[in-house]
């Protein structure tokens, strides 16, 4: 039998090739079409963008980089404002972690499942729901009303972090518990043990390492919120960032960024260091469910041993964030006994009442900044997702295979390079980063865009390196050992096994993306975050509530296609 | 049929790995059509000495022949043109999980593809043909379009297979190709290398767990034992005490 009839007789009885139109090839035109759209939204294709007067600021800008502020007065400000930053930082995490702790028990099911053993399924479904209010709201608006609450209050900013990310635990804490699991908690609760005692000796002991490690994950969270947090008047780094770039002193600036990087990066690498050491998953995948749930138990058993053994890292932590946090409560000195005072209570009440009925008659003029605020968040996450890709593999420090590189002063020069780069997109904050775009383009979306793409590019760059960095190495050295070339390897080796994450990574980012329209909004670029803050520092509280409500069913919305689309796709 | 030079030629081959050593003094040589069989219990080197064979691992002292060439002395792009002809099946198969079948088969053409062709045919499958009559040869044809990770075991392995019969190379090796099957499949799996090698003449270099395989399947065993060939022999002159002697646990 000849080949050719081979052939002939296959292609009766093979399958048949699958359709190209899948569910994939339909997200990937519809995220095409959105980017266009979202261009035409920014006026792209319309108007003049560029500001050329604006150049010259930029090259001062870019040259006093070469010579910041050093001298030793200037430096004992930026410490001062670094400490303020840093402090405001810990005290809002130590407030959403009782928060989120408390907040989380009651939200999971399996709490309310072991106090009343009776299948009821609301208790945790309405607690999740008063929890996405706050939720959905920007650190940002919150620090702007307790401003018009409290006034400039160092506990403006405590409560701010501390709201919005108490709610955020809660959510991520309720599932981390849901899904750790639960023979033996049965098993005490069958013995006759209270709830809450059996908590304490079960589900919590063996979560301790994810909700651990999201402790810290939130940790670093609040202090890059706390440096935003500055420009509303907060104080702290961010409010000198801020007051030098408007007093056109750029080579301060460069020492209040420098001081920035270096707490944020500082942060991170000690967060890092800890998950590393006590084996918890990386911080993402805690919030997209990628994590395996049956690592619980051995991670548990590996703190446990790093504990008993006396793991210095893990002993000196724990010492050092109690150091921390008393430090930072003595030295941000806020005056919590305004929460209870009269006047507070007053204020809030008339606030309320001054919001009702919701002002209503702007609907038109919502929709279109609706559709502009949708259109800055498509474009920052596109720009930030694939320029998060192409960083990731040189940010990766296994990428070429290891016999190949591993010495080459090239490839060490290149990884450390494009760290250090990512490290600094995302360690200043969105806000700044529009502030300095807003030099060279007039006020609109794409300055916003562009700076949120920035900030986001930093953050999705670096997690998708260290997917890059877990991967299984053998499959790629299995196409190296039948002749591949190394553009090969990426092709079929790692891109296949690494897109999906990605993607699911960058739709998550969009969600906090959608949110952070807000904080780009305060400096001049458009969308509802900027109504936000005129209404809100004109005390146009009718207004506020309808744009707020608007804000949060756009929320809601991006929330509901990411989770849709990463369901596809998984 | 030893046509002057050897297909493999290992010599004083020497691996460390830190202050481990797996291979010790090799002395090899393996010619053109052999079905070898490398027999030991774990760490014995067998791993070692296959990928040594493929180019994955280049020796710590002495030299390894391949193909008339000496592996260490060889630019990248040289290796990758003797790499093309020699094909590997692993234990955990090493397949790209989330692929499909066709495009994990069509990995074995990936030496003579450009890097143009390889991403077009990841869009649209190109030489589907050849896949299939692949596919097919390992009793696996409907699989085709399949999502690799959703494959049994044994599926998989068969996918590797097929692979290499679309890499067509001078040589298959195969690192423990059954250690995570079940018995049935193992046999399959054996049975099928084999006969790959009777019809094209292509030469087999299989290390195995169970020295059973090894003495039905096989016209050459090399017992390895921490690191050195213990005996080469064919399958009539290996007694049972040789046996014994290779799977000795350390007192």
């Amino acid at each position: 039998m000849n080949r050719k009839d081979i052939k002939g007789r296959f292609h009766r009885t093979l399958p048949k090739q699958p359709s190209l139109l899948n569910s994939r090839t339909m997200w990937g035109l519809l995220f095409v079409a959105a980017v266009i759209w979202s261009l035409h939204e920014s006026g792209l294709f319309e108007r003049d963008l560029v500001n050329v007067g604006g150049w010259t600021l930029v090259m001062r800008f870019l040259i006093a980089a070469t010579r910041p502020e050093l001298d030793v007065e200037f430096l004992q400000l930026t410490l001062e404002a670094t400490l303020q930053t840093l402090a405001y930082g810990v005290c809002g995490t130590a407030f959403s972690l009782i928060f989120g702790l408390v907040g989380g028990i009651l939200s999971s099911e399996v709490w309310w499942q072991s106090i009343s053993l009776v299948k009821f399924p609301t208790p945790w479904l309405v607690v999740r729901f008063f929890l996405a209010i706050p939720r959905a709201i920007h650190e940002l608006i919150w620090g702007l009303f307790f401003i018009n609450i409290f006034g400039l209050d160092p506990l403006v900013a405590v409560l701010a972090i501390a709201i919005p990310f108490g709610a955020i635990t809660a959510k991520v804490f309720s599932e981390i518990l849901d899904e750790t699991p639960r023979q033996p908690l049965m098993a005490l609760l069958n013995s006759g043990v209270s709830p809450l005692n059996a908590f304490v000796y079960s589900l919590i002991p063996q979560s301790f390492p994810n909700l651990l490690s999201y402790a810290f994950y939130r940790f670093e969270c609040s202090i890059r919120s706390a440096a935003v947090l500055g420009i509303i008047g907060a104080g702290g780094l961010g409010y000198q960032i801020l007051l030098s770039l408007q007093s056109l002193r750029y080579e301060e600036m460069w020492t209040f960024l420098i001081a920035l990087v270096l707490l944020s990066g500082s942060t991170d690498f000690w967060s890092a260091m800890l998950r590393r050491s006590i084996g918890a998953p990386s911080r993402l995948d805690l919030n997209l469910h990628l994590s395996k749930p049956k690592s619980t138990l051995q991670n548990t058993q590996t703190l446990a041993i790093h504990l008993l053994q006396g793991d210095r890292l893990v002993k000196v932590s724990l010492f050092a964030a109690i150091g921390l946090l008393i430090f930072s409560f003595w030295y941000v000195n806020a005056d919590f006994t305004k929460l209870s005072s009269p006047q507070t209570f007053d204020l809030l009440i008339g606030v309320i009442q001054d919001s009702f009925p919701p002002d209503i008659t702007k609907f038109y003029q919502l929709f279109t900044l609706s559709a502009q605020t949708l259109a800055m968040s498509i474009l920052a996450i596109a720009i930030a997702g694939i320029g998060g890709i192409l960083l990731s593999f040189p940010a990766a420090n296994n990428l070429l295979l290891p016999e190949d590189n591993s010495h080459s002063l090239w490839g060490i020069t290149v990884l450390v390079f494009t760290r250090f780069l990512l490290l600094f997109t995302r360690a200043i904050p969105a806000p700044i980063w529009a502030l300095i775009f807003l030099f060279v383009l007039f006020p609109g979306i794409l300055p916003g865009a562009i700076a949120l793409a920035i900030h986001n590019l930093g953050i999705l760059g670096r997690l998708m390196a260290e997917v890059i960095e877990n991967l299984d190495q053998r499959p790629l050295r299995s196409l190296q050992a039948l002749g591949a070339t190394n553009s090969q390897i990426f092709l079929y080796g790692i891109l296949p096994r690494t897109l999906s994450r990605f993607v699911a990574y960058i739709l998550y980012r969009w969600e906090v993306c959608i949110r952070a329209t807000v904080i780009v909004g305060l400096v001049g670029a458009g969308g509802l975050g900027r109504l936000l803050t005129e209404q809100l520092s004109s005390f146009d509280y009718k207004g506020l509530v309808s744009t707020l409500i608007c804000f949060i069913c756009l929320t809601f919305l991006v929330d509901l296609i990411s989770a849709t689309v990463r369901r596809s796709l998984r | 049929m030893n046509l002057g030079t050897p297909i493999f030629e290992l010599k004083n081959v020497t691996k460390q790995f830190g202050s481990f050593q797996s291979l010790a003094n090799i002395n090899l040589q393996i010619w053109a059509g052999d079905r070898v069989a490398l027999v030991g219990s774990s760490g014995a080197g067998k791993s070692t000495m296959i990928n040594l064979l493929n180019g994955t691992l280049l020796p710590t002292q002495g030299e390894v022949w391949v193909l008339g060439h000496n592996l260490s002395r060889l630019p990248r792009k040289s290796l990758r043109q003797i790499q093309r002809q020699i094909g590997t099946i692993y234990q955990q198969f090493h397949l790209v999980d989330n692929l499909r079948v066709i495009h994990n088969v069509n990995a074995g053409h990936l030496g003579r593809w450009s890097f143009f062709k390889a991403a077009i045919s990841l869009i649209s499958p190109m030489e589907v043909g050849t896949a299939a009559i692949a596919l097919n040869q390992v009793g696996i044809a409907e699989k085709l379009y399949e999502r690799t990770d959703r494959l049994s075991g044994g599926q998989q392995q068969r996918v590797a297979i097929a692979r290499v019969l679309v890499q067509n190379p001078s040589a298959i090796l195969a690192d423990e190709p059954i250690s995570s099957l079940d018995p049935e499949r193992s046999r399959e799996i054996i049975q099928m290398l084999r006969q790959l090698s009777q019809d094209s003449g292509k030469t087999l270099v299989t290390s195995l767990h169970a020295f059973e395989y090894a003495r039905n399947y096989y016209e050459r065993i090399i017992g390895l034992r921490q690191g050195r060939i213990l005996f080469d022999a064919s399958p009539l002159a290996v007694s049972p005490s040789m046996v014994e002697e290779l799977y000795r646990t350390e007192e």
